[in-house]
């Protein structure tokens, strides 16, 4: 038996529910209640321009945020004091292995109103806030929820990094700063460009995290395409607003790859 | 040439990682312009000095001194040593001139002797350049690194560190990952370039040749101790205990009683030997070299015993012959046939007495 067969029931999976699904997609995206040719699903989203900006930006906002604790957290989980690290690793995958939606809920907690938050601002003689339905508060709940996706890939590159290479550059004449941003940051490029594509890419199409943070107040591209499918009923739209969201992501993950063309990064896509 | 002023000193240098400790009390002065290379097998404790000479470890116990001044406490991009690391330690971000620039780019312009941005650049070029051709590596400054051989980097790894001028440069075991040509090649090489540039090197190798090849004083570590200091020539002739007989070059060693001065009795047979000095029947360790065994009739041999095995070495034969007290190694440009009975003869200048070690 070729070796390739063994691949057969996850090619199978693939077909069934990738594969077929996607065309279902490209038809409904292009024809009308009908089953007839038409463009106007697609112009459609035009509609949406400022939902479809939200998005975008939030996503970006998201990702550089997620860069910035990210980075500096990988780089401490990498560091030899293995008995440190490896307590804040628990702390940084626990969180993983629960559903994102659960997750959410127990943010909701801390924010809402009533949350443990603004008890302790009571406590404290402080003013309540609304944190809730603030963009802020969006943003907060995507970058709890995508933060370990930008760590794990560069936590992945920096361990790999040869700790000769950096005592090369201080023996050279660098300071702890130059060793930094001249040896260890061009060094992990290819984790922080994974890192970068696989917090961006789920965050561009968040979805319920949004309506939940923000009680209902942002909606996103991804509450859109959830909206058009299952409250109007209405697969033409949702599919060809899907077909333009994967678009959008084939162009942003074709144009990272050119700053790691060889995929050092040890991403998962 | 080696100047008689000490460039750096160690006192009672100790070092454990553990519950292992892997350097006693070492004391070493190194000399300026001196290639002095710490020889010893692996775990010896040579690397681990190396590094603490570099500001890459710190010692336990003891000082390092440079030029006078205690050295512990400056860290290793302030100190005035560069070092070529075991794997070269590349920076496969960068090509090989950038590589080479590394350490003149993070200096000031005055550093270089220049004023402005544009002078330095154009006298990191000048200097970078000058280094290639030192290495003989013109004409690759595009290339990355891991388009380079293992030589290739490894002449890199030298000129990236030479080129910052250092008043010391550290090489750990820079040529353990060539093929034997060209590790020949490149000691001639390296200690061509010591002499040229006058710096100070320190040598880390576990090959005993390699050490005799290039070194002015050689440092002998075995178990994180020092077991003999001299020029090469003084350590191989006048190996100081067995450990060092036996770890530079080949030796047959054996135990002996010393009868009086310059008479051994060993293998129930009296020699006469060069050495003095040591107690009536004082009970010692003696080390012949191979080479040193003439193979001569049985009838005049001091000894006699039977070819066991021949092998060829190329230059000469080497013999292992069984004398029933003892098997020898014997060097010898003529062949013996195996099962032959020989004779064998030492000249008195050529068995060497050691005191047993405590």
């Amino acid at each position: 038996m070729k070796r390739s067969w063994y691949a057969a029931p996850y090619a199978l999976w693939m077909l069934m529910f990738t594969v077929v699904p996607l065309l279902f997609v490209c038809y409904y995206a292009f024809t009308t209640k009908t089953g007839d040719f038409t463009l106007a699903n697609i112009t459609k989203i035009f509609d949406y321009t400022p939902v479809l900006l939200d998005s975008l930006r939030l996503a970006l906002y998201c990702t550089v945020l997620c860069l910035l604790i990210g980075y500096p957290a990988a780089y401490f989980l990498s560091s030899k004091d293995l008995s440190r690290s490896q307590s804040l690793a628990v702390l940084i995958l626990v969180p993983m292995w629960m559903n994102f939606l659960l997750r959410t809920y127990a943010m909701m907690t801390l924010f809402e109103n009533n949350g443990v938050l603004n008890s302790i601002f009571e406590a404290l003689g402080l003013p309540k806030q609304q944190i809730i339905g603030t963009e802020g508060a969006v943003l907060v709940g995507m970058v709890y929820n995508f933060l370990p996706f930008m760590i794990l890939p560069i936590y992945t590159v920096l361990k790999k990094l040869d700790p000769r290479v950096i005592e090369a550059a201080e023996d050279l004449g660098a300071n702890p700063f130059r060793v930094i941003s001249r040896v260890v940051l061009p060094l992990s490029v290819p984790g922080i460009v994974s890192g970068i594509t696989m917090v961006f890419m789920p965050a561009v199409t968040t979805f319920a995290i949004s309506r939940l943070m923000s009680s209902g107040m942002i909606y996103l591209m991804g509450d859109m395409i959830e909206e058009y499918f299952i409250s109007m009923n209405n697969r033409n739209v949702g599919s060809a607003m899907s077909l333009v969201m994967m678009v959008l992501i084939l162009i942003s993950i074709g144009l990272l790859r050119k700053a790691d063309p060889e995929g050092q990064g040890g991403g998962l896509w | 040439m080696v100047q008689d002023t000490r460039l750096i000193e160690l006192k009672g240098i100790s070092k454990s990682f553990g519950d292992t400790q892997v350097l006693h009390n070492i004391d070493l002065y190194i000399r300026k312009c001196e290639f002095i290379t710490l020889l010893g097998p692996s775990g010896c404790g040579k690397t681990t000095l190396l590094r603490i000479i570099g500001g890459f470890e710190m010692p336990d116990e003891g000082s390092v001194l440079f030029e006078g001044a205690d050295m512990l406490p400056v860290p290793p991009y302030k100190r005035r040593i560069n070092t070529v690391f075991q794997k070269y330690a590349l920076f496969s971000h960068l090509n090989v001139f950038d590589n080479i620039a590394f350490g003149l780019n993070l200096k000031e312009p005055e550093a270089l002797g220049v004023k402005t941005r544009r002078q330095k650049k154009e006298e990191i070029a000048r200097r970078v350049n000058r280094m290639l051709r030192l290495v003989k590596m013109e004409g690759y400054e595009k290339r990355s690194i891991d388009q380079l051989s293992g030589g290739q980097q490894q002449r890199i790894a030298i000129a990236r560190a030479l080129v910052n001028e250092p008043e010391v440069l550290l090489l750990d075991e820079p040529l353990g990952a060539l093929d034997l040509k060209l590790r020949k090649e490149m000691q001639v090489e390296l200690k061509a370039m010591q002499q040229q540039l006058g710096i100070t090197f320190i040598y880390v190798t576990h090959d005993q040749e390699e050490a005799l090849t290039m070194s002015d004083t050689v440092v002998v570590l075995n178990g994180g101790r020092i077991q003999q200091i001299g020029e090469p020539k003084r350590i191989y002739d006048e190996p100081k205990n067995a450990f060092v007989a036996d770890f530079i070059g080949e030796s047959n060693i054996l135990s002996g009683v010393m009868k009086e001065d310059c008479l051994v009795e060993m293998l129930g047979v009296e020699f006469q030997c060069v050495d003095e000095g040591f107690g009536k029947d004082e009970p010692v360790d003696v080390v012949v070299r191979p080479e040193d065994i003439m193979i001569v009739g049985t009838d005049v041999g001091m000894l006699t015993g039977v070819v066991e095995s021949v092998i060829f070495k190329g230059v000469h034969y080497e013999m292992m012959v069984n004398t029933g007290t003892m098997r020898w190694k014997v060097h010898s440009t003529t062949m013996q046939p195996v099962g032959s009975r020989v004779g064998m003869s030492i000249v008195p200048f050529n068995i060497h007495i050691m005191r047993k070690e405590a």
